[in-house]
């Protein structure tokens, strides 16, 4: 048989300026040979044609710029979000849209799990359900006999039930301030923070990095990844221990495993030489499908929990500034470390006074230590203007901008968090496409579901849930859109060489669409179906 | 078996204040306990050849028993490791961030039923520490760690200006302490006495006073409190179980402002160690207020607590 197979399909949107549209690709162990008509590898040689994809439009692989793990992993839990949302192995999972719905849909499940088992829920997040507090007796309608735990959606607070609350021991003597209280001087269930929530976590073994880590955790993730169209995904912000990466070598470097993972080691708990050191040492032991030896600094919190550090004039509620995660004199010494040992950073900034402090500590860097292709990322970049977009282009800073927040969170943004004029130029693709910065998009799984074509309608129509266009300046087009989502996206990973466009040389990595995002109406765009991936080649179709 | 609860202490303080010297000198002093420090910087941590058991990139094992490492980047996790570490260490330290809330950190030694809580110690850089506190970028947190604090200690300086000695009371009653010359910091910082016995410690220049005492006092929850609201201002810390009437137990502890009374099922009897600063109280004042506490009468002499 052939080496070469040559797909046919409807119509290939290549993001390759020299052969922008085609039908055919060639592929060759497991990388693009050629691309352009049937005819288009005849001059290597015998070829295979394989037709099973010609029905679908063919994109290059997704690339996914910002996400985690756990939106793999999540799923061992139960959801009880507001959204409708499609787990790994494509089951719908209802919004519920109020807290009897929460109580009903959990109880379902706990007909299903051995009796005392535990039974744990994710993605509730009460911002959309204000009328009544989540508390331990709605939960104890899920289960009295068991320990029942809902965790919201941002993993900051959890609510438990009565079960879960004697296990930790939190009773009316309990005199801690996370541990919220009711009239009656009881626990209602609610924890805030993780002080207050670790001992229910630990009791329940809900550890985020072990079910991160498990294999059944990375294979969800790649179902999660292959559902939406994704062939390269980051996990941006990794423990990335011994025993951590045997696994990720061990699954990812399954022949079928299809799925690229790029994990940041999360740049904490040690000092800046020790970081760097540590990234160089894991960047050698990088595969085709790990790439590892970036690393993500966190500066400060988020918007909507007005912990984002933000410029005058602040937030509109009066709230105080929001909280450093790494004072910015750690910004300065971890920019000038990775930039000296030449690694790269995703700097996670949502305000813009931290984007503006990681800029200025990337400049500081790049004066000391030149290196032109560091390729920095600030990561969310919410806030920033045009001003900062500029220095950005200047200093070779790429941003990867959190477009699913418009649809998320673009009304409260306007409302409650940082005021109507700010909230119009969030995100703002438009900006910084034009001040020529290196642009991509993401969701921030679990924060947000992983789909790069949801993520992109966001960039192009900026539509919030309560249907208003939340920046009309700030919109770009679908192709703009799409080149975000995979080459923008490659960019920012160095990947660019490899992936992100459908051109000879290249990685055989495709997603496989039911339509062509070119040709719907813009606002369609986060319908357009996706059928799978191809992956080195290799047809995934779920 | 049921292991004995884990005690947490929270070293805070701003990049530079001096928090791993502090650490350097608690694995060294000789307090008897088997340390489990969680450190940021870990190249800077110093140990004595003659101390040193072994060492790997992310920990140091101590001739003494203690033993210090790296936590990356999830502390939360890590703390659920030294629990689960066996034999359990004595003492859990972590060295909290330079911008990081340390009551964030020491909460869960409050909420979690297998931790105690020991207490919050914020080291401020005795030079820095004034205009650090009016920067608008970190100023409102390096503010926060202190008024978070249950001790104060200041570092790179010889001598506490009273004026900065006003900005830090402004923030915090906690007791103050210059780092230069203190002796016996595990007394007052992890509540050990085990090595110096009651008294005062027989050094040139301690920080500290201990008391104790042992004996068939029973005392009520009520009755507790009531006694422990009169306190001697100076008492840092205080531990230990104290019998009820009937059959019962009280578990006792005081590190600063924070009260902690509880049930416990095991005890021989009403047994407390207290800790007192020097320059606050004395062992004959702490011994005075117990033994009018347990005539179960308000002392005359000491002054009723904020709290």
């Amino acid at each position: 048989m052939s080496r070469i197979t040559v797909f046919e399909s409807k119509k290939i949107i290549t993001m390759d300026r020299n052969c922008p549209e085609a039908t055919h690709v060639a592929v060759q162990d497991g990388r693009i040979l050629a691309v352009g008509s049937a005819d288009c590898a005849d001059q290597w040689g015998s070829v295979r044609h394989d037709s099973s994809l010609a029905d679908a439009v063919l994109m290059p692989g997704f690339v996914e710029g910002h996400a985690h793990m756990m939106a793999g992993a999540i799923w061992d839990y139960a959801y009880a979000g507001y959204h409708d949302r499609i787990d790994p192995d494509g089951q719908l999972w209802p919004g519920r849209r109020t807290i009897e719905a929460v109580v009903a849909g959990l109880a379902e499940v706990a007909a299903t799990l051995p009796a005392g088992a535990p039974l744990i829920g994710w993605g509730f997040d009460p911002i959309f359900l204000r009328d009544e507090r989540l508390n331990r007796t709605h939960l104890d309608r899920i289960g009295a006999d068991r320990p029942v735990v809902i965790l919201f959606s941002n993993f900051h607070l959890l609510c438990a039930n009565s079960v879960a609350l004697e296990m930790a021991g939190f009773d009316s003597s309990t005199n801690l301030e996370g541990v919220v209280k009711g009239t009656d001087g009881n626990p209602t269930g609610e924890l805030q923070e993780m002080a207050a929530m670790f001992p229910i976590m630990r009791r329940l073994g809900i550890d985020f990095r072990s079910i991160s880590q498990r294999e059944s955790s990375i294979r969800s993730y790649a179902k999660v990844a292959n559902r939406v169209g994704v062939t390269t995904v980051t996990d941006l912000f990794s423990e990335m221990q011994d025993d951590d990466l045997d696994v990720m070598l061990r699954v990812t470097g399954a022949p079928d495993f299809p799925l690229r993972i790029v994990p940041a080691l999360g740049a904490m708990g040690a000092t800046p030489d020790e970081i760097a050191a540590r990234a160089l040492t894991l960047r050698g032991l990088s595969t085709d499908k790990l790439r590892l030896g970036a690393v993500k600094l966190m500066t400060d919190g988020s918007i909507q929990g007005w912990t984002a550090r933000v410029k005058w004039p602040g937030y509109v509620g009066g709230q105080p500034n929001g909280i450093w995660n790494l004072a910015p004199d750690q910004i300065h010494a971890l920019c000038a470390a990775m930039q000296a040992a030449g690694v790269q950073m995703h700097i996670h900034v949502n305000g813009d006074q931290a984007s503006e402090i990681a800029i200025d500590a990337i400049e500081a860097a790049i004066r000391s230590h030149p290196w032109a292709g560091h390729r920095h990322v600030l990561q969310h970049g919410q806030m920033m203007g045009d001003d900062q977009f500029r220095r950005c282009a200047e200093l070779g800073i790429a941003v990867n901008l959190f477009a699913n927040h418009i649809w998320y969170f673009g009304d409260q943004h306007a409302a409650l968090t940082i005021g109507e004029d700010r909230a119009r130029r969030m995100d703002a693709v438009r900006s910084a496409l034009d001040a020529g910065v290196h642009v991509a998009v993401h969701s921030d799984a679990p924060v947000t579901p992983l789909g790069p074509l949801f993520t992109a309608w966001c960039a192009v129509n900026r539509q919030t849930m309560t249907g208003r266009t939340l920046g009309t300046a700030q919109c770009v087009s679908v192709p703009e859109a799409l080149f975000a989502i995979t080459l923008g996206a490659a960019y920012t990973l160095k990947l660019d060489g490899e992936i992100g466009s459908v051109e000879t040389g290249k990685r055989a990595d495709f997603a496989v669409l039911g339509d062509d995002p070119l040709a719907v109406d813009p606002a369609g765009l986060r319908d357009v179906p996706v059928l799978g991936t191809v992956f080195g080649g290799a047809v995934h179709l779920p | 078996m049921t292991l004995p609860p884990l005690p947490l202490t929270v070293i805070a303080g701003y990049l530079g204040a001096g928090k791993t010297t502090l650490i350097n000198r608690l694995l060294a002093e000789d307090h008897g306990l088997k340390l489990l420090v969680m450190v940021n910087d870990f190249g800077a941590i110093n140990i004595d050849a003659e101390l040193l058991a072994s060492a790997d990139e992310d920990t140091i094992a101590l001739t003494n028993g203690c033993v210090c490492c790296t936590m990356w980047a999830d502390l939360f996790m890590a703390m659920g490791d030294a629990l689960d570490r066996r034999p359990r260490p004595d003492h859990l330290i972590v060295e909290a961030s330079g911008v990081a809330d340390p009551a964030r950190i020491a909460n869960a030694s409050i909420a979690e039923p297998e931790m105690t809580y020991a207490g919050i110690v914020t080291v401020v850089d005795g030079q820095a520490f004034e205009s650090l506190s009016r920067d608008e970028l970190v100023g409102p947190q390096i503010c926060g760690q202190v008024s978070q604090s249950d001790l104060i200690l200041v570092s790179k300086t010889m001598s506490l200006d009273p004026g900065f000695a006003d900005t830090l009371n402004e923030l915090s009653n906690a007791p103050v302490l210059l780092i230069e010359g203190a002796e016996n910091l595990a007394a007052l910082i992890l509540g050990s006495i085990e090595r110096t016995g009651p008294g005062v410690p027989k050094t040139a220049h301690p920080t500290h006073v201990s008391w104790s005492y042992t004996g068939d006092t029973r005392l009520n929850r009520k009755e507790i409190e009531f006694c422990l609201q009169h306190r001697p201002t100076g008492l840092f810390r205080l531990k230990g179980t104290i019998a009820d009437h009937d059959s019962g137990f009280w578990e006792i502890h005081v590190v600063g402002d924070r009260v902690t009374i509880s049930e416990t099922a095991s005890s021989s009897g009403t047994k407390l160690v207290g800790i007192g600063l020097k320059a606050r109280t004395s062992s004959a004042e702490i011994e005075n207020w117990w033994g009018m506490a347990i005539k179960k009468r308000p002392p005359r002499s000491s002054k009723v607590r904020r709290d």
